[in-house]
């Protein structure tokens, strides 16, 4: 019966979790749509944006911006600049690697360039090692006290607050951007049928740079998010996402970015309360398990895409 | 002269671990080369073969282990054969609901399998005895070998160091021999396999899976078939790996490096290509082998210059994907294809 | 801007060939279209008609030869470019963006003006009635007919002076043949010149003023439209009877 009693606790912590997963399968969804690929690099380049906020915040510190901490959260208004200065670097260094690399390959098979983001995920992770190193890194040292939410019964903190304001904006702010900007139209003209946008004038380079754009900054913020809900980062944090994060995308249906948040609440909750029941370290494994399931039973996913 | 044997020495255990690598090639090369399969958790079957070869073959559990099973102290082929079965069997599990799929599913599944194995081996020290590894895995005919190459030191004492540094290490030309045969008895097997209408068949779905579809055949099935045999191949290169190793833990394992250092190897030899695969293996060892050697005149730290192997290593994907991405050998039967 | 009685073609077609990969399938295509004009492009199956379409407008690099429009030579020129220029085309099958509204179709029709020409968008619902109530409706839910309106009407928000359609009554019902082909001829009545590939031609060629016949990478015949429909060996081979 104690089992049970911390379910709704662990809902509370599944939630948290799933808004990160959210955001960053958000931008695997949305690359393999409009670009027709799975990047396995995307859980890197989350942890790319973790770290580069870390080597901001000093800069931006030293510029005056001040540290006092917001409200109850635990870090100040410098470090919300260092997170949006972060998420911007982590797109410049995706463009530089899309124009690299990526570009050279758009004709070629779907295979070679899901190895190619292998190897990107590979480099971004030891280029990551090799500046900072391989021990953690802590975003604070202070504890964070959880308080009660009054009514029902369970608790949160104000980062985490903060971490799942941060999820709902992102993704409103996404979803007004594709409904109504001519640009976010273009990209679901280009994920519907890219041969025809080409045919009707759209600059799909344009497109692809978005693409690239949305994805990655919603990563870094994402792999930010975890750093401030975990407190510290290490290289192996975007090998690790990745399970999760294709869990929720085929949960979601792969190519759906709103079936992406679906699914990235769901396996969020379902990591979480597994807790409840079997051992921690196992928590990868439950994203895994829901991954058969999900090929085993509708490969598809929960929603279908609307056309 | 000890120099030279010194160096003799080196590239006899270089060569075995190139030899090792290049078994895993072949399998991929079986998966990924002839059928087309997505199959990015390698290291999940070397891992699972190399564990039960050692269990099957190793000892008891000891009053200092945390292991409660296993150690059946059998024959080495014994383990070699067991650890190809259930590397087999993983691949059954992992292809059953995938194959009937896009490739990017079997990816991300083959990248779960080969996490969940590791996870499994780190925490269930009962049967693996967790992070502490298992050791003192017996290798097949050490002692033997052993007896008489001690004995033979014994019986020369006024042996020059040179010779008693060779002779101390015969062993290890025998398991080079070993690997040797494993590796040209697999070469021949695959041929023969690809250049029957079996193999044929693996071909045609590579190409054009719809196309093989519609001629009737169980598309699915053949799939199957090669993701299982590669991944048995996969089992055996983790098996030979363990005992020449003596020593496993998890952490000899990590997914990403085991399963990518083999992707590399594949598509710089030459996909679709055994030899290229083999000549694969041994260029990208040797590569990984030179840059071990170049750090230490390096300025960083260890573990800055082990990342910067690695992403040397990833450079080197890239290239190769960009510029030749056939590899050095090429595809054997490829047919001039009008698209 | 339109040239009356200048002695340049609208598009000018000189010895293309084109293929795919190892395939080649034009072996030389002569063709000119005037400004104005309605072109009709027939011939069996496989005969090159969609492979020269998707040369013209730069899906397809051609190996050789030379395509002009307006004067202008657009050989290789990649698709978003060659919009750009006055053209615009109508694939055969896949030729809407099914998850986006009839409205959002349009709109990304006029992707490469700074903004969508409202004139241009009311022009289109006169000309395609039935979208006018439909304007939020999602494509992808839309009868095959509609979705054909859609298309073309894609095609025709920036006012193009060539419009390509590549076999445009092939998925609809006889009824709407006559329909399309009707809307057809009232596009061309406003000065679009319209260059169309069709298979089962009768009703094209009815309307066309030139027809040409393709058959095996190769223009075979060359006439104005009704003659083409009248010629008794034309009919037996590539119309499908009489």
């Amino acid at each position: 019966m104690e089992t049970l009693a911390r379910i709704p606790q662990l809902l509370v912590y599944g939630l948290v979790s799933g808004s990160i997963l959210s955001l960053g399968g958000i931008g695997v969804s949305l690359t393999y749509s409009i670009l027709g690929f799975s990047n396995f690099a995307h859980g890197d380049v989350m942890a790319l944006g973790a770290y580069l906020a870390l080597a901001i915040l000093p800069l931006v510190s030293a510029v005056g911006i001040g540290s006092g901490p917001l409200g109850s959260l635990s870090f100040g208004p410098d470090f919300v600049v260092a997170l949006v200065l972060a998420a911007i670097g982590t797109c410049g260094v995706v463009l530089v690697l899309d124009r690299l690399l990526f570009r050279r390959l758009r004709g070629a098979g779907r295979i070679t360039l899901m190895i190619a983001t292998v190897g990107v995920a590979l480099g971004l992770r030891n280029v990551i090692q090799f500046f900072w190193g391989p021990q953690p890194r802590y975003y604070s040292a202070k504890i964070q006290y959880a308080t009660m939410i009054p009514g029902l019964g369970v608790k949160i903190k104000p980062d985490q607050v903060f971490i799942m304001a941060v999820a709902i904006s992102l993704a409103v702010l996404l979803h007004l951007f594709l409904r109504y900007t001519k640009i976010g139209k273009a990209m679901r003209a280009t994920a519907d049928n890219a041969s025809l946008a080409r045919v009707t004038g759209i600059n799909t380079e344009r497109v692809v740079a978005w693409t690239w754009i949305i994805g990655v900054s919603l990563a870094a913020v994402a792999g930010i998010l975890i750093g401030i809900e975990n407190k510290f980062v290490t290289p192996e944090l975007g090998w690790q996402m990745l399970l999760p994060i294709f869990a929720a995308v085929i949960l979601g249906g792969f190519g759906n970015p709103y079936g992406a948040i679906v699914g990235g609440i769901v396996v969020g909750v379902s990591e979480e309360v597994s807790t409840a029941f079997i051992s921690t370290a196992y928590k990868p494994a439950v994203a895994f398990l829901i991954l058969i399931l999900m090929l085993l039973v509708k490969p598809t996913g929960l929603l279908t895409r609307r056309s | 002269m000890e120099q030279l044997i010194g160096v003799v020495n080196y590239l006899v255990f270089f060569a075995i671990s190139a030899g090792i690598y290049g078994v895993l090639s072949l399998g991929l090369n079986l998966q990924w080369g002839a059928t087309g399969l997505f199959n990015i958790g390698i290291a999940g079957f070397y891992a699972v073969g190399a564990y039960t070869s050692a269990l099957v073959c190793g000892l008891p559990p000891t009053a200092w282990d945390g292991r409660m099973v296993g150690g059946f102290e059998l024959p080495f082929a014994v383990g070699l054969l067991a650890a190809a079965l259930v590397s087999g069997a993983l691949a059954l599990v992992i292809g059953l609901p995938t194959l009937r799929l896009r490739a990017d599913y079997l990816g991300i599944a083959t990248i779960g399998i080969a996490e969940t194995v590791r996870l499994i081996l780190k925490n269930e020290a009962w049967l693996t005895n967790g992070v502490w590894g298992l050791q003192q895995i017996p290798s097949p005919l050490y002692s033997v070998i052993h007896r008489h190459t001690a004995a033979y030191i014994t019986a020369h004492p006024g042996l020059p160091e040179w010779q008693r540094l060779l002779v101390s290490r015969a062993y290890n030309w025998f398991y080079l021999l070993l690997v040797a045969a494993v590796l040209i008895a697999l070469y021949f097997v695959l041929k023969r396999l690809i250049r029957s209408p079996w193999g044929r068949v693996l071909r045609a779905i590579r190409e054009d899976e719809d196309a093989a579809a519609m001629s009737g055949k169980n598309v699915f099935a053949f799939k199957l078939q090669s993701l299982v045999l590669g991944a048995m191949i996969m089992g055996i290169a983790g098996a030979l790996y363990a005992h020449s190793a003596r020593f496993i833990s998890p952490a000899s394992f990590e997914p990403l490096y085991g399963t990518f250092i083999v992707w590399v190897m594949l598509m710089v030899g030459g996909t679709g290509n055994n030899k290229g695969a083999m000549l694969g293996a041994f260029v990208v060892w040797g590569i990984w082998a030179a840059t071990d050697f170049v750090t230490d005149y390096l300025p960083w730290t260890a573990p800055q210059v082990a990342a910067l192997r690695i992403v040397a290593i990833g450079l080197l994907l890239e290239v190769v994907i960009v510029w030749r991405p056939k590899g050095i050998l090429p595809e054997i039967g490829a047919k001039r294809r009008a698209l | 801007m339109r040239t009356s009685g200048a002695s340049m073609s609208l598009l000018s077609i000189r010895g293309i060939e084109s293929g795919y990969g190892d395939m080649q399938v034009l072996h030389g295509i002569d063709l000119d279209v005037e400004p104005g004009e309605i072109v009709t492009i027939i011939g069996p199956n496989g005969a090159g008609k969609s492979t020269l379409m998707k040369t013209i407008f730069g899906l397809l690099k051609p190996t050789r030869g030379r395509i002009e429009f307006e004067g202008r030579e657009i050989t290789g020129l990649s698709a978003d470019r060659v919009v750009r220029l006055g053209l615009a085309y109508v694939p055969q099958v896949e030729n809407v963006f099914p998850s986006l509204t009839v409205r959002e179709n349009l709109e990304m029709g006029a992707f490469i003006a700074a903004r969508v020409p409202r004139e241009r968008l009311d022009r289109i619902y006169e000309l395609f009635p039935p979208l006018m109530t439909r304007k939020r409706m999602r494509v992808g839910r839309m009868s095959g007919g509609e979705r054909q309106m859609v298309a073309m009407g894609r095609a025709l928000v920036l006012d193009p002076r060539l419009l390509m359609l590549d076999e445009p009554s092939a998925a609809l019902a006889p009824n709407l043949t006559a329909t399309i082909f009707e809307r057809i001829l009232a596009i061309n009545e406003t000065g679009t010149a319209i260059l169309i590939v069709e298979q089962n031609a009768k009703e094209s060629l009815r309307l066309s003023h030139r027809g040409c016949v393709l058959a095996a990478g190769v223009k075979c015949f060359e006439d104005s439209g009704p003659a083409i429909l009248a010629n008794e060996n034309i009919g037996r081979l590539y119309l499908g009877g009489e």
